[in-house]
C-alpha cells in the first residue's frame, strides 16, 4: 500500500519535473533555432530578439493589452453571464429546449466569424463590435454546457429533496445549483477560451486597436519580432486566464467531490500526467 | 418531540404511523394505451409494525410506495396516514430512503442528514444536535464531517436512513435501500436496520426484490402480481425477534420463502 503510494507520488513529481522539462527545452529551441540559422529570423525570431522588440514598443504593447484586456472582461460578462441564466432555462423547461436547442447547436458549427464584418457594419470597428462578437462567441459553449448540466442531473437527488419538503426555490437553489456547477465550470473554460479566441481574430481582422491589431499590422510589413511579441501577449492571456479558472475550479473542489464530473476531472488530470512506458 | 435516542419501542406515539390504503388505483395514460399500474389495492398497516412489499418487475411496489410518501397521487381509492390523507410530501409524518445515490455528494454526511431540517429553517445549533443524534442512533458517530464519496455503500445507506429518521417521522419509507450493497454489507444492514427499528418504534413499509430480505426482516410480507399490480397474498411472519442468521435455514423460514416465490414466478 505504501509502497503504491510512494510509486504514485514519484510518478506524479517526475511528471511535473518532465513538464516543466518540456517548457523549457521549447524556450531554448525558441532561441537557439534561429540563432544557429536553422530556421531564418523572418519565420521565427528568437525569443530574445521578441523580447527586446517588445520591450522597445513597451508604451504600444501596454495600451493594446488594455485595449483587447478590456474587451476580454465585458464579453466575458455577456458570454458567461448570458450563458448561464440562458443554459439555466433552457435545461429546466422542456418547451424551450425543443425550440431552441436544434437551432442552438446547429448555430454551434456554424464558423461565427463569417458574420465578424457585419458587426463591423452595424457597430463600427471600434471595441462594441469585437465584444458582441466574442460575447456571441463564447456564449454557445457555455449555454451548452450549462442545459446539459442541469438536464444530466440525477432525478433521484431532486425526488428526495422533495421528499424531504422541498418547494421549488429550495430545489433550485440547493440541489440544481450545486449538482450543475462541475458542468458548468467546465463550459465557462471552453467559453471563456473562445471570447479570447474571438476578440484576439476580430482585432486581426477588422479594427484600429488591440493586440490583434498589432499582430496583424506588424504582420503586413513584415515585422517579425513585433508580430511575435504579440503572440507571446495572446499566449500569457490564455496562460493566466487558464490559471483563474482553475483557481476556481478548486475553490469548487468542494461542491465537486464525488460528483461524476468531478471524478471524470481528477481522472482526466491523473491521465494527462501519465508518461507513455 | 423528543429526541431520538430517547424514543423507546415500549412508548410509541398513540396511533401514530398508522397507514390505511383504500381501493388504490393507478393507471398511466400513454399516447396509443392507458396502462393499469396498480388496480383496487387495499391494506392496512398498523402503527410499529415491519412491512415489506415483494414482487416482480412492474409490479407497481416502488409506485404504491411514492403514493404513501406524498411523491405522486394515485388515480382513485384514498390513502391516508396518521388518519389523514397525504397530498404532498410530509416529512413530520412520513420519512423516506431511496436507494444509495440519493445523497447529495457535494454535503458531508452531516449536512445530507440536516438537510430536511435546513429546509425548513430549523436554526444551526439545533439542526447540528439532532443530525448528531441520527447518526449516532445508525452508529456513524465521528463521521459526520465525511462526504459521501469517502464512505462505503452501507455507511452511505446508514446517512440515508439517519436523514429519514431525523425528523423524527411515525413513519419510515424504504424503496430498495440496500440493492446497491453487496450481500454481506446487505446482511449486516438487516440487522442494523432491525435494531434501529426496535429503538425506534417506527412504521416500517420496506420494498425489496429479495425473498430471503423479505421474510429475514418482516412482520408481514405483502406479495404483489405484475401488471395490473394487485396485492396477491400477505404473510404473517411468525418468527421470534431477535431474528438471528440460523433461522435463514429453518423450516419455517424456507416454507414462507417457497410460498412468496410461488406467486411471484406465475405472475412473472
Amino acid at each position: 500500500m505504501s509502497a503504491k503510494m510512494n510509486f504514485k507520488m514519484n510518478f506524479k513529481i517526475n511528471a511535473k519535473a518532465l513538464r516543466y522539462l518540456i517548457v523549457i527545452a521549447l524556450i531554448a529551441l525558441w532561441e537557439l533555432l534561429p540563432r544557429t540559422g536553422l530556421i531564418p529570423e523572418l519565420f521565427l525570431p528568437s525569443l530574445s530578439a521578441t523580447l527586446a522588440a517588445g520591450w522597445s514598443e513597451a508604451a504600444e504593447y501596454g495600451h493594446a493589452l488594455a485595449v483587447t484586456l478590456y474587451e476580454v472582461v465585458i464579453s466575458m460578462a455577456f458570454a458567461c453571464g448570458g450563458g448561464i441564466l440562458l443554459g439555466a432555462i433552457v435545461g429546466s423547461l422542456p418547451r424551450p429546449r425543443i425550440l431552441i436547442m436544434p437551432m442552438v447547436s446547429s448555430l454551434y458549427a456554424v464558423p461565427l466569424v463569417i458574420l465578424y464584418p457585419v458587426f463591423t457594419v452595424w457597430l463600427g470597428i471600434g471595441s462594441e463590435s469585437k465584444i458582441a462578437f466574442a460575447s456571441i462567441y463564447g456564449f454557445l459553449p457555455t449555454m451548452l454546457a450549462t442545459a446539459a448540466g442541469i438536464q444530466t442531473i440525477d432525478p433521484q437527488l431532486l425526488l428526495a429533496a422533495r421528499s424531504m419538503g422541498a418547494t421549488l426555490s429550495q430545489r433550485l437553489i440547493r440541489v440544481i445549483i450545486p449538482a450543475a456547477i462541475p458542468t458548468v465550470l467546465s463550459g465557462l473554460r471552453v467559453g471563456g477560451a473562445l471570447v479570447i479566441v474571438g476578440v484576439v481574430v476580430s482585432e486581426m481582422l477588422i479594427s484600429s486597436a488591440g493586440i490583434g491589431y498589432l499582430i496583424s499590422r506588424y504582420r503586413t510589413i513584415l515585422d517579425s519580432p513585433h508580430v511575435f511579441a504579440g503572440v507571446l501577449l495572446v499566449l500569457f492571456m490564455a496562460v493566466a486566464f487558464n490559471a483563474a479558472i482553475r483557481g476556481i475550479e478548486r475553490q469548487a473542489a468542494i461542491w465537486q467531490t464525488g460528483t461524476r464530473a468531478g471524478q471524470a476531472a481528477d481522472e482526466i488530470n491523473a491521465s494527462a500526467m501519465q508518461p507513455a512506458t | 418531540m423528543q429526541p431520538l435516542a430517547n424514543v423507546t419501542p415500549l412508548k410509541p406515539p398513540a396511533r401514530a404511523g398508522a397507514i390505511e390504503v383504500r381501493h388504490v388505483g393507478q393507471v398511466f395514460r400513454t399516447r396509443s394505451q392507458d396502462v393499469v399500474a396498480l388496480e383496487d389495492v387495499s391494506l392496512d398497516i398498523k402503527p410499529g409494525r415491519f412491512v415489506v412489499l415483494v414482487g416482480p418487475s412492474g409490479c407497481g411496489k416502488s409506485t404504491l410506495l411514492l403514493m404513501m410518501a406524498g411523491l405522486r397521487q394515485q388515480t382513485s381509492g384514498t390513502i391516508t396516514i396518521n388518519g389523514a390523507p397525504i397530498p404532498q410530501p410530509d416529512p413530520d409524518r412520513v420519512g423516506v430512503v431511496f436507494q444509495e445515490a440519493s445523497l447529495f455528494p457535494w454535503l458531508t454526511a452531516e449536512d445530507n442528514v440536516e438537510f430536511p431540517l435546513a429546509l425548513r429553517g430549523v436554526p444551526k445549533p439545533q439542526r447540528r444536535a439532532k443530525a448528531q443524534d441520527a447518526l449516532k442512533l445508525v452508529g456513524l458517530d465521528g463521521f459526520g464531517r465525511r462526504h459521501p464519496h469517502e464512505l462505503s455503500g452501507g455507511m452511505k445507506q446508514r446517512v440515508s436512513i439517519a436523514r429519514g429518521l431525523v425528523q423524527d417521522p411515525p413513519v419510515l419509507l424504504m424503496d430498495e435501500p440496500f440493492a446497491a450493497l453487496d450481500e454481506q454489507t446487505r446482511m449486516t444492514m438487516g440487522d442494523e436496520l432491525l435494531r434501529i427499528w426496535a429503538a425506534t418504534g417506527k412504521t416500517v413499509v420496506f420494498v425489496t426484490h429479495s425473498l430471503t430480505e423479505a421474510v429475514y426482516l418482516a412482520d408481514e410480507v405483502i406479495v404483489m402480481s405484475a401488471r395490473p399490480g394487485r396485492i396477491v397474498d400477505h404473510l404473517q411472519v411468525q418468527l421470534p425477534r431477535p431474528r438471528t442468521y440460523e433461522m435463514l435455514s429453518g423450516d419455517a423460514f424456507g416454507a414462507l420463502r417457497d410460498r412468496i416465490w410461488r406467486h411471484i414466478r406465475k405472475s412473472a
